[in-house]
């Protein structure tokens, strides 16, 4: 078949979307990457009986074990004044971006039929993993508010750039997120490595004991400032408890926030087209 | 002035590569990964072209592994080919908006979430909502999880919420099958709406009495290969005498 001249609007099939028309389709279908999530965690405790009452019983054990063990045995709360409201931000804001990122690890792979009918940016997996993981958290964050509150802390005027380094964390994840997913897709593996890269993240974040008071050494300071968890958990505390905050970890955050979502989207593209093949 | 194209195949091949689920040898076993597992190539449609106007309803009939869903998958974009080029007006939409649903969950939210899937907007949704659900005939049953519908309620759903937003190229396969007599009238009915606002419509099935109850075109493919093209009555009489040479 010759090309003929009237045929010349006809889109190909297999070709790759610009990136322009890409974005804009993105866009275009935000409201699936909010709605769809919000709906699978409202399914997630519908058979328990407690219900929906999970979400805000869930942060409050994991804010007990980790009390017990760091806080009474372990005794890693030296030099923190407010131990308990310092391990509550610490420990839930670190979830957050933890679930969010094994989540989106595993999207593309759970998601195979949804990719194999329907035509839509995959980039939207992802990003609806860490949607959906944002808005779980608002009962994470009532609780986290509330021993903040409970523990002697006073709302001032920083509790209101709370919303801006969640914002920051939320475009960290999404970063992120792109990166883990386009790996998680081709190295199922990554699902069994992950849970121990978090853990080492876990204990490299000063979710549990200060950094400040651990590390003296400034360079070695200057170092953890690379790890966006803990530019996050960081400024997060200096927000809500008045604790220092470096400047290596406000740059640190801006650059993770910024940086890091295009370098990911552009890599999670590359192989877009393979996805669910 | 002849019509407006809408899908335009040309020489189109696809190549299947899958693993062979053998059962592993003492190496295999030692060995991680599947990168020792064998694999073959299935050619599942060689060479097929045409061309498809708007408002024409196309039926694809063959037997069972002929290649027609495969054709059909490839028309959606959603499977690569390995040669040739398909060209539509705007992408098709594959009747298959259930991969998107949540057994769990109502109707009513299936619906919302099955539609932005859809790649309809959360307003757009609300106004047909109800529509939806009379199409469906699930008004009593709306608020109900969906795991607790009926096979053919299920189908309904799915077909009403497709179908909603009116494709300009429909695809299905072999999704009428599901409901009753009534069922398949009315979503006939519809196809043809579909058809006659300037919509293309391309149904796969080995049923040719539904071919012929909703297209007035049909391919038969057979091995991969086109084997007729032209006005369904006499695709299908083709067809017939070669499946069943003494019926």
């Amino acid at each position: 078949m010759a090309d003929n001249p009237a045929d010349a609007d006809l889109i190909e099939l297999g070709t790759k979307t610009p990136l322009g028309p890409y974005l804009k389709e993105m866009w275009d279908r935000r409201e699936f990457a909010i709605v769809v999530p919000a709906n699978d965690i409202r399914a997630q405790n519908m058979d328990t009986f407690l219900g929906q009452l999970w979400h805000l019983l869930n942060p409050l054990m994991l804010i007990g074990v980790y009390y017990i063990i760091f806080g009474v045995v372990l005794k890693t709360s030296r030099g923190v004044e407010n131990f308990l409201g310092f391990l509550v931000v610490g420990i839930l804001i670190f979830q957050l971006s933890q679930r969010a990122i094994q989540e989106a690890a595993a999207s593309i792979r759970r998601n195979e039929s949804l990719i194999r009918s329907i035509q839509f940016p995959r980039s939207l997996l992802p990003v609806s993993a860490v949607t959906g993981q944002t808005i779980a958290f608002i009962p994470s964050l009532v609780v986290l508010l509330s021993f903040v509150l409970i523990t002697g802390e006073r709302p001032t005027l920083r509790w209101f750039l709370l919303p801006v380094i969640l914002l920051g964390q939320a475009l960290f994840g999404v970063g992120a997120s792109f990166i883990i997913a386009r790996i998680g897709f081709a190295v199922t593996d990554i699902q069994q490595i992950l849970p121990h890269l978090f853990r080492l993240l876990f204990y490299m974040s000063g979710v549990i004991f200060s950094v400040e008071v651990f590390i003296t050494n400034t360079t070695m300071q200057n170092l953890f400032a690379l790890n966006p968890m803990y530019d996050i958990i960081t400024a997060a505390r200096w927000a809500l408890m008045g604790l220092p905050l470096p400047v290596a970890c406000v740059v640190g955050l801006v650059l993770w926030a910024l940086l890091l979502p295009i370098a990911g989207l552009l890599f999670f593209r590359a192989r877009e087209h393979r996805y669910g093949a | 002035m002849s019509a407006r194209p809408a899908v335009i195949a040309d020489e189109v091949n696809v190549i299947y590569r899958v693993y062979e689920d053998s059962k592993p040898g003492i190496k295999q076993m030692f060995s991680k990964g599947r990168t020792h597992r064998k694999f073959r190539s299935i050619h599942a449609v060689k060479g097929v072209s045409f061309r498809l106007d708007e408002g024409e309803s196309l039926g694809i009939i063959g037997s069972n592994g002929s290649g027609k869903s495969t054709l059909l998958m490839a028309l959606t974009g959603l499977l690569p080919t390995e040669s040739g080029k398909i060209k539509v007006r705007s992408r098709p939409t594959l009747l298959a908006v259930s991969a998107a649903l949540r057994p769990g969950l109502s109707g009513r939210r299936n619906i919302i979430i099955g539609g932005l899937a859809m790649g309809m907007s959360k307003r757009e949704i609300d106004e047909k909502l109800d529509e939806i659900c009379a199409f469906a005939e699930l008004e009593d049953f709306i608020d109900l999880p969906m795991r607790t519908y009926s096979s053919g309620m299920r189908a309904r759903l799915s077909f009403a919420i497709a179908t909603a937003h009116q494709p300009e190229i429909l695809l299905i396969d072999e999704a009428l099958a599901v409901g009753d007599a009534h069922f398949k009238e009315k979503s006939a009915e519809r196809i043809n709406k579909i058809r006659s606002q300037a919509g293309a419509v391309i149904l796969v099935s080995h049923d040719t009495a539904e071919i012929a109850r909703s297209c007035d075109r049909a391919l038969w493919i057979e091995k991969g290969e086109l084997r007729a093209d032209g006005p369904t009555d006499e695709v299908v009489a083709l067809y017939r005498a070669a499946t069943h040479p003494k019926g």
